[in-house]
């Protein structure tokens, strides 16, 4: 990616007044500051959501999974999807604050913190759809490895088995990554902070004081966690796309699966980023830190790798074409035009094609415009996997077993329940930690500050 | 408690509610008891089979009855048995359920003062009966089926000692038209018996010989026997049908002539003249004389494209022995008997009379009564001449056609007796109900042919308060003073009966068989001047009505079996609802699509029945055909009360608009009526086990000509090395010993014969039974989520590679006037590289050192990844916990001890009857011996009539299955290209008539 002429980067960087390192302090933590009862409501919806969600678990644990819409052959459905698609999210987080950082791309410093916090949430959110999906939750256990009196062993040849070791690690890896970036924020918190509040932080912040000391040591442990992220932002979805590319499906087992589900991940989380940030700047009044620069960049991201999806597409077709092999061409012939053509034109729409609006300058830097692009993007990705995984198993083999899959209410209420378990978190997020990495955003103030001095002699 | 203080108080509320909550967390605990004295024949674990005989139907096939620890588990072909050979059909196994059936009434009921039934005790039930017996005198009626020699004996003694009006001995498909057709045609009035097995073709006139037919067991063994290409060089027998639908029968045919409804004897005759005039052979001048009354015009007459009756006309002078079978109920007319008496005479002139055809020399079974008796006594009771009405064995309220108006006369008779063991629409307008007990609690006999005297013996306590049919009405009779009864009980009759044989030797093999005696027969000359006609249809619409004998569902007694119901139909894979089947073009000229509703107007009858359309190229434009067997209104599965809707009809009764019509010899007709069709705007969802049958050139169930099968190269498929030489598929013949572990001496295999595959599903119904396996319902499987471990898949031709695109197609590949159906069970293929193993992160499947891919319930957490994986969609998930919702009432007796019940979220699948497995070891190992070949056998192998399926160890060189499965020009794996290597070996169809018009199957290019 090419960065804009320096000049031209500076001033849009630049907040149109360089506000005081206590200024930014004042304006990040003001965030967290009184609870308004639009947040109360929003809270409140929620927590009714994730309720409602947990209630459909508990009545489909105890009846069985009859309720959700599966039907032979089509044996996967929406939770799985859901499962694809958090994950997905949960990527864009990693990469802005891991790969962005070894790369020093400085500009993400001002919506890491808002794409790591997404990236631990939609981890969390992701974790539990598996075993929302399986047919016996309570013997959940059975596909963790660990030497046990039931003398059961774990297939490791199983896809399935990687996705438990690749899932947890990255929630692990991704969850210390956060932590360990909050950790001077959190210092700033507590003492502002008063009563609970301030135990709480103090416990948090793990005796931070700033010192240069504790400063090296911080930058050090960001930088190797960094180098940790890094293979783990490529290698989780990858493993992820192995459940279906290991498989014998048609539609399913293909070698592209591993880049080009690492890079619907990327534009998906990107996307997903934008559709969180854009609210909370636009609320919290922080035009002054995440500006059109950002905009524009992550508008460039968002269009590469929407160019990056385009082209795995197309590659899935040209093969299946040119493979010859009846059972494959049938699959994608009938994505475009069977049963499920909608949700096909969908995603090829909303994930290629709108996203070349992006070539437009203006439009890069059009908040509302990226705002409503970026919703129809997640859309698109949540369709994108539906596609996948529901037009591959709907017309596999034996036409004699074809068939056809309709989401079932119980797993729109938990799809609705996973968006207010997401948003419970990220709201939490917003009245207890700073949404915006104060230290990193004043860091990139000092250069700015040292290029004007430059500047001005 | 004066020292209760509100402490205490709280303290006891807070241990009652912890104790309820513990006890509630678990099931409560079951112990095993064992014996105190052990029976003498039981040893837990080990199965006891007694041999009985089947009375699902009337011919009485002999079973033998498993039973576990005293519980009759399963229902399975007697070996010795002459009718059926070790084999039973589907109507058959799902018997047993009739013992353990939910809707089963628990003891006597009268109709008390308030108008309900009420239970009463036998004693009084009996005084009861014996007074209306006294004082009805011969306004006193019995009306049932024939229940074997025993039986009929006393209930005829009963009948003449209190001097009753008389019998009907109801069929509901009474056979009289044949019966009638005999005594023309040979001056006889017997049911000729048809032998198969040395024929060269077949014609089947609408006969249902594969299906529903009497004696189809038989019939399908006779016919795959004469196909079998291994002994007949030539390709074996061929086949021909004639009907307006396509039928499961005539989906085995080699050639179809869509001829119009009830035109069947206007083709045989046409087809005998021709036969007669071009081979030269010389007939009788009897003949020569009905052959005279042939129409010249048949395509006209009948609808028939002349060049395919000038190809059937070749066939049958080509033919050396060819049979032709006479209509069954769907072609019965007001022709019927003319319509039999042609087929006969061009049996005659076939030469098939003497050899194929002949007559027995007595009838053991007393002819059912015609439409004519059944409307005489319809009149008397509509009169006030019928004061007592004693029903067994039958259901007529349901199964007299709506034009005679049984169910209102019935209401007339002063006091209805109903001996059903089960609800039924006749037991529910009953006065008296005296539940009788099953056949497998009960004694019995039945002699279907002389010389073939099969016995029934009771295999269970009675679970219900019920009493024989034959005790009580002995009892009765005797109270009410009735002379001539003979002494004892049912069972003391039986064994006077059974006096000059060993009666030992005669309950151990099931009866006594000796060949059927059977006579040649001479064309009498009372066929001079045979004329058939057209038959006379009632009604003003467009359409003929065809009412048809379901497959399963018999006249409708088989609708109360949860298996029948949820086993597909072969023809249209369609369950639990009625259907109008009506062609392509009469769907589009009505404006209607697949499942919307039509209103099929008679006019006769209940008037007009609204049920969803089937379109299907298999069926005239002029047709409008409807399985009989549905719309029950009582009963769990027969009427909608499993889906929560007590006493709403189940589909409908076709028989309800049917006219009260009779043939000329006062037969009952069921092709009796045209009707008008409308649409309602309706819609009503139709569940399909199987949504397509193009197999879009994917050879899953291929075919081989019988050119190819006479060269000597076999003829590649197109998945292995063609031109270019790049499309190498992976090698068929592969040692499939490698795929069991190499310490292992088995490695368990199959063959399917799909030439012998008839698909009449007696495979699946054995395998729900043995296996355990939940019937989802209605509603399961209109959510496709059938559980059955094996399915018979029935593709239309090679297919090609359109379609798929709507999002509920149907199978509508027929073509009227082509049969080109490819049918095969589909079961586990316990493949050697099973994509299924490898994928489970917890090991629940995978593969047993003896080749089986094994499933651990227990272990399976429901990740259903396996499912997924499959190339052949097998696996089945439990999506409830049907275990504790499935086998509602006594029904969990039946379950099969040997087969653990899955509870909810496991996957499930075939296990090759691993529990069989598992028997036959011990024996062997008592021995010191391999298992033997031949020792194990496969619920859907022992079930299937024509031996189609065998089953043994792969790793033998000297085994059935080796042997089978090396047929190199026929044999093939399904979807060989993927290598999984299965265990399964399947046999391919052979197209014994080449096709004129071209198969051009369109492959791979979009």
């Amino acid at each position: 990616m090419t960065p804009p002429p320096a000049t031209a980067a500076v001033d849009m960087m630049r907040p149109t007044t360089v506000p005081q390192d206590s200024q930014i302090n004042r304006d990040v933590m003001s965030v967290t500051k009184g609870v308004s009862w639009q947040w109360g409501l929003l809270l409140s919806m929620a927590l009714i959501g994730v309720a409602q969600a947990i209630f459909t678990l508990a009545y489909q644990t105890y009846v069985g999974l009859g309720i959700a819409g599966y039907q032979s052959p089509v044996f996967w459905g929406v939770y799985i999807i859901n499962f694809v698609f958090w994950i997905g999210i949960g990527h864009a987080g990693t990469l802005i604050s891991a790969i962005l950082f070894l790369f020093r791309a400085k500009w993400r410093n001002a919506i890491n913190r808002g794409a790591e916090a997404m990236t631990v949430f939609a981890v969390l959110t992701a974790a539990l759809f598996p075993l929302i999906h399986i047919g016996r939750l309570w013997k959940f256990y059975f596909l963790i490895p660990y030497p046990n009196q039931r003398a059961l062993w774990v297939n490791f040849k199983s896809p399935l088995l990687w996705d438990v070791f690749a899932i947890n690690t990255y929630m692990l890896i991704s969850i210390i990554f956060f932590f360990v970036g909050l950790v001077p924020d959190i210092a700033i918190a507590r003492d502002r902070a008063t009563g609970i509040k301030k135990v709480a932080y103090t416990l948090l912040a793990l005796g931070w004081q700033g010192t240069g000391r504790q400063w090296k040591a911080h930058n050090r442990t960001v930088l190797h966690l960094a180098g940790l992220a890094t293979p783990l932002v490529l290698s989780v979805h990858s493993v992820v796309s192995w459940d279906f590319a290991m498989s014998i499906v048609p539609g399913w087992h293909a070698t592209i699966f591993a880049p080009y589900f690492v890079a619907g991940a990327i534009f998906g989380g990107f996307a997903m980023v934008l559709v969180v940030m854009i609210p909370v700047r636009r609320i919290f009044r922080l035009e002054a830190y995440i500006t059109d620069y950002h905009f524009d960049n992550m508008s460039r991201f968002i269009l590469f790798t929407s160019l990056i999806c385009g082209y795995a597409y197309g590659a899935e077709y040209f093969i299946a074409w040119y493979s010859g092999v009846e059972f494959e061409q049938t699959s994608f012939w009938l994505r475009l035009f069977g049963p499920y053509w909608l949700s096909t034109w969908f995603m090829i729409s909303f994930n290629v094609l709108f996203p070349q609006l992006l070539w437009i300058k203006k439009l890069r830097t059009n908040v509302p415009f990226l705002f409503v692009l970026c919703v129809f993007i997640n859309i698109g990705m949540w369709f994108e996997r539906y596609v996948i995984i529901i037009t591959s198993l709907s017309r596999e083999y034996i036409p004699a077993a074809w068939g056809l899959y309709i989401p079932s209410l119980a797993e729109m209420s938990i799809l609705l329940g996973s968006f207010c378990w997401f948003s419970m978190f990220f709201l939490l997020f917003l009245k207890f930690l700073p949404i915006i990495a104060i230290a990193e955003m004043k860091e990139l103030i000092i250069h700015d500050k040292a290029h004007a001095a430059q500047e001005s002699h | 408690m004066p020292d209760l203080d509100r402490r205490d108080f709280l303290r006891l509320v807070g241990l009652g509610a912890g104790a309820a909550a513990t006890a509630a967390c678990s099931d409560p605990v079951e112990k095993l008891v064992p014996y105190v004295i052990q029976p003498e024949v039981i040893t837990p674990g080990i199965a006891v089979n007694y041999a009985s005989t089947c009375r699902e139907c009337p011919v009485a096939c002999g079973l033998h009855v498993k039973t576990r620890e005293g519980r009759p588990i399963k229902l399975e072909g007697n070996p010795v048995h002459p009718i059926n050979q070790g084999k039973l059909c589907a109507r058959g196994q799902a018997g047993i359920g009739r013992t353990y059936h939910p809707d089963r009434i628990e003891g006597p009921m009268a109709r008390g003062a308030d108008g309900n039934l009420s239970p009463v005790s036998w004693e009084d039930a009996e005084r009861l009966l014996a007074d209306k017996l006294r004082a009805g005198g011969n306004k006193t009626w019995v009306l049932g089926a024939s229940r074997g020699p025993t039986v009929d004996g006393i209930i005829d003694a009963v009948v003449s000692g209190v001097g009753a009006g008389g019998r009907i001995v109801y069929e509901t498909f009474s056979q009289d038209g044949l019966r009638q057709a005999t005594a023309l045609v040979f001056g006889r009035p017997v049911l000729p018996l048809f032998d198969l097995s040395g024929a060269d073709l077949v014609l089947d006139f609408g006969s249902d010989f594969l299906d529903g037919a009497p004696n189809s067991i038989e019939y399908m063994r006779q016919f795959s026997d004469a196909q079998d290409v291994a002994k007949h060089p030539g390709g074996g027998a061929k086949m021909i049908t004639v009907g307006p639908r396509l039928s499961m029968t005539g989906s085995n045919a080699d050639q179809w002539l869509p001829a119009r409804a009830g035109s069947e004897g206007i083709i045989a005759l046409a087809l005998a003249k021709a036969v007669a005039d071009r081979s030269g052979r010389s007939v009788s001048p009897a003949i020569a004389s009905a052959l005279s009354g042939a129409t010249a015009n048949v395509a006209s007459e009948t609808g028939v494209d002349p060049a395919a009756f000038q190809k059937a006309v070749d066939l049958l002078l080509h033919a050396k022995s060819a049979v032709a079978m006479p209509p069954g109920v769907g072609a019965t007319g007001t022709q019927a008997t003319a319509t039999a008496a042609a087929v006969l005479v061009l049996n005659a002139v076939l030469g098939a009379v003497g050899s194929a055809v002949t007559l027995p020399e007595e009838e053991t079974v007393p002819a059912a009564a015609n439409q004519d008796a059944v409307r005489r006594l319809t009149e008397h009771m509509k009169g006030g001449k019928v004061d007592v009405l004693l029903v067994h064995d039958a259901n007529p309220v349901y199964s007299v056609t709506g034009g005679l108006g049984f169910a209102e006369a019935i209401k007339k008779v002063g006091f209805v007796v109903s001996f059903a063991s089960m609800v039924d629409e006749t037991s529910a307008v009953a006065d008296l109900v005296l539940p009788d007990l099953t056949p497998l609690e009960s004694w019995g006999d039945a002699e279907p042919r002389k010389g073939i005297r099969s016995l029934q013996q009771p295999t269970v306590r009675p679970l219900k308060d019920g009493r024989p049919l034959g005790d009580v009405l002995l009892a009765a009779a005797r109270t009410a003073g009735a002379a001539g009864l003979p002494d004892g009980k049912t069972q003391d009759v039986l064994k006077a009966n059974w006096s000059g044989s060993n009666w030992r030797q005669a309950l151990d093999r099931g009866g006594e068989f000796a060949p059927a005696a059977t006579t040649g027969a001479a064309v009498s000359d009372a066929i001079q001047g045979l004329s058939v006609a057209m038959p006379k249809l009632l009604g003003s619409g467009d359409y003929d009505v065809v009412a048809y004998e379901h497959s399963f569902l018999g006249d409708g007694r088989g609708a109360a079996m949860p298996w029948l119901q949820e086993i597909p139909d072969p023809v249209t894979k369609a369950n639990w609802v009625s259907y109008a089947e009506i062609s392509n073009g009469t769907a589009a000229k009505l404006g209607v699509k697949f499942g919307e509703v039509i209103r099929v107007d008679t006019g006769a009858g209940a008037g007009s029945i609204e049920l969803p359309v089937y379109p299907r190229g298999g069926v005239r434009d002029d047709v409008v055909a409807v399985a009989i067997g549905q719309g029950h209104t009582e009963g769990l599965y027969a009427s909608m009360a499993n889906d929560g809707a007590p006493g709403v009809a189940r589909g409908v009764s076709v028989l309800s608009v049917l006219p009260d019509v009779s043939d000329e010899a006062g037969a009952g007709a069921f092709l009796s009526t045209r009707a008008s069709l409308s649409k309602t705007g309706g819609f009503s969802r139709i569940p399909l086990t199987q949504w397509t049958d193009n197999q879009r050139g994917r050879e899953l169930i291929p075919e081989v000509s019988l050119s190819a099968l006479a060269a000597s190269k076999p003829k590649s498929s197109h998945f292995e090395a063609d031109e270019g030489g790049h499309m190498d598929g992976p090698p068929f013949q592969y040692d499939m010993a490698y795929d069991a572990s190499p310490e292992s001496e088995y490695r368990w295999g199959m063959t399917i014969d799909n030439d012998r595959c008839t698909g009449c599903s007696a495979c699946v119904a054995a395998c729900y039974i043995e296996n355990n396996i939940p019937v989802v319902g209605q509603e399961g499987q209109t959510r496709r989520r059938d559980m059955s471990w094996i399915r018979i898949e029935r593709y239309i031709g090679d297919g090609d590679v359109s379609g798929g695109y709507a999002r509920r197609p149907h199978p509508d590949g027929e073509q009227l006037g082509k049969v080109d159906v490819r049918q095969a069970p589909m079961l586990c293929q316990h493949c050697g590289a099973a994509p299924c193993e490898a994928v489970c992160p917890v090991i629940a499947t995978y593969h047993t050192p003896e080749g089986i891919n094994g499933m651990v319930y227990n272990r399976c957490v429901g990740t259903r990844y396996c499912a997924n994986n499959c190339t052949y969609k097998v696996r089945r998930f439990n999506y409830f916990d049907y275990s504790r919702e499935n086998w509602p009432g006594l029904l969990g007796m039946m379950l099969n001890p040997d087969v653990t019940v899955r509870g909810q979220g496991v996957m499930e699948k075939c296990t090759f009857c691993v529990q069989r497995i598992e028997a036959a070891r011990q024996p062997a190992k008592d021995q010191g011996v391999p298992i033997p070949d031949g020792a194990v056998q496969t619920a859907c192998q022992q079930s299937c009539p024509t031996n189609a399926i065998t089953f043994g160890n792969s790793k033998d060189p000297k085994s059935v299955v080796v042997a089978k499965a090396s047929d190199e020009k026929r044999s093939y794996h399904s979807l060989q290209i993927l290598n999984t290597r299965p265990a399964v070996t399947y046999l391919k169809q052979v197209r014994r008539i080449a096709d004129d018009s071209s198969h051009e199957t369109k492959k791979g290019s979009h």
